[in-house]
């Protein structure tokens, strides 16, 4: 999603119920069915600036976390062992 | 364990729900283990003992569902009952009273306006990990399962037995919680933050 710093002054710049708003994007970003999420999403994002912004946020932490999280590698001996017990377990 | 009797499965069924439906999540599974108990060798015995429970109780497995939820669900119960008890890590903040100190009369939905997307962005690996690691181990349950491993609100329900809701608030508060600590990171590294203005 392009992220336009020029844009503020068209947003309303208090979110007039933050609680609502906030956990409908965050459900979203979840990728939980949310009933009009697509259109909601729009609007929020072109109307309202705190809800801009947390968005942005929300959806560059879960970015960060899964593309620098999941990287742990995997001993290599490890799926060989697991086959070696099952095996004895047969 | 589920009440219906299933069918018991063959050998050959076996050894093919086992090589084609667990096994390719063992990356998943070892960075889920070693996220949680912040060793490899205990990483490494919590993934293997998951995989000999799965092998033992694959009768209860109903082929075609979920196999990396009913794993991890496994995984999470092993780490709970054995390896929680003997972890090297520290005693952490018991979730309950953690919850309990977050627990106003609502989830505290705030704009974080500090902490700003593209700081998030520039950060390292480490900063991001560390900063998940430093949260206490229920929140960042919920963190690896929604966000590191894409599980669904149900599916993480059935992972950890709590309702739906209490999943989504758990979520939400440990998201606050590591955006603190993303904030300190950005502060410290010299990250821009709302406070300074760009020149």
């Amino acid at each position: 999603m392009e992220i336009n710093e020029k844009a503020p002054g068209e947003r309303k710049l208090e979110c007039s119920d933050v609680s609502k708003c906030f956990q409908l994007l965050e459900s979203i970003l979840d990728g939980e069915l949310v009933e009009n999420g697509k259109e909601i999403l729009q609007e929020k994002l072109a109307k309202c600036q705190p809800c801009f912004e947390h968005f942005h946020l929300e959806q560059a932490i879960r970015e960060v976390l899964k593309t620098k999280c999941t990287k742990q590698p995997v001993p290599r001996e490890l799926a060989d062992s697991i086959r070696q017990m099952i095996s004895k377990r047969k | 364990m589920s009440e219906v009797q299933r069918r018991k499965y063959s050998q050959e069924e076996k050894t093919a729900i086992f090589d084609g439906e667990f096994m390719p999540h063992i990356d998943s599974m070892y960075n889920f283990a070693f996220r949680l108990t912040f060793d490899e060798d205990d990483a490494k015995d919590l993934v293997q003992d998951t995989y000999m429970k799965a092998f033992r109780f694959i009768n209860s497995f109903e082929q075609g569902t979920n196999a990396k939820a009913w794993l991890f669900r496994i995984l999470k119960n092993s780490f709970i009952n054995e390896y929680r008890k003997k972890s090297k890590q520290p005693a952490k903040v018991d979730y309950q009273e953690v919850e309990t100190f977050y627990n106003s009369d609502d989830v505290d939905y705030q704009s974080t306006s500090d902490l700003r997307a593209e700081s998030v962005k520039d950060m390292l690996g480490d900063e991001i990990s560390n900063a998940l690691n430093a949260l206490a181990v229920d929140f960042r349950t919920v963190i690896i399962l929604a966000d590191l491993e894409g599980f669904t609100y149900e599916e993480m329900a059935k992972i950890l037995d709590i309702p739906i809701g209490t999943v989504r608030s758990r979520l939400h508060r440990a998201r606050n919680l590591l955006k603190d600590q993303l904030k300190g990171y950005a502060q410290s590294m010299g990250y821009k933050t709302e406070d300074e203005e760009e020149d």
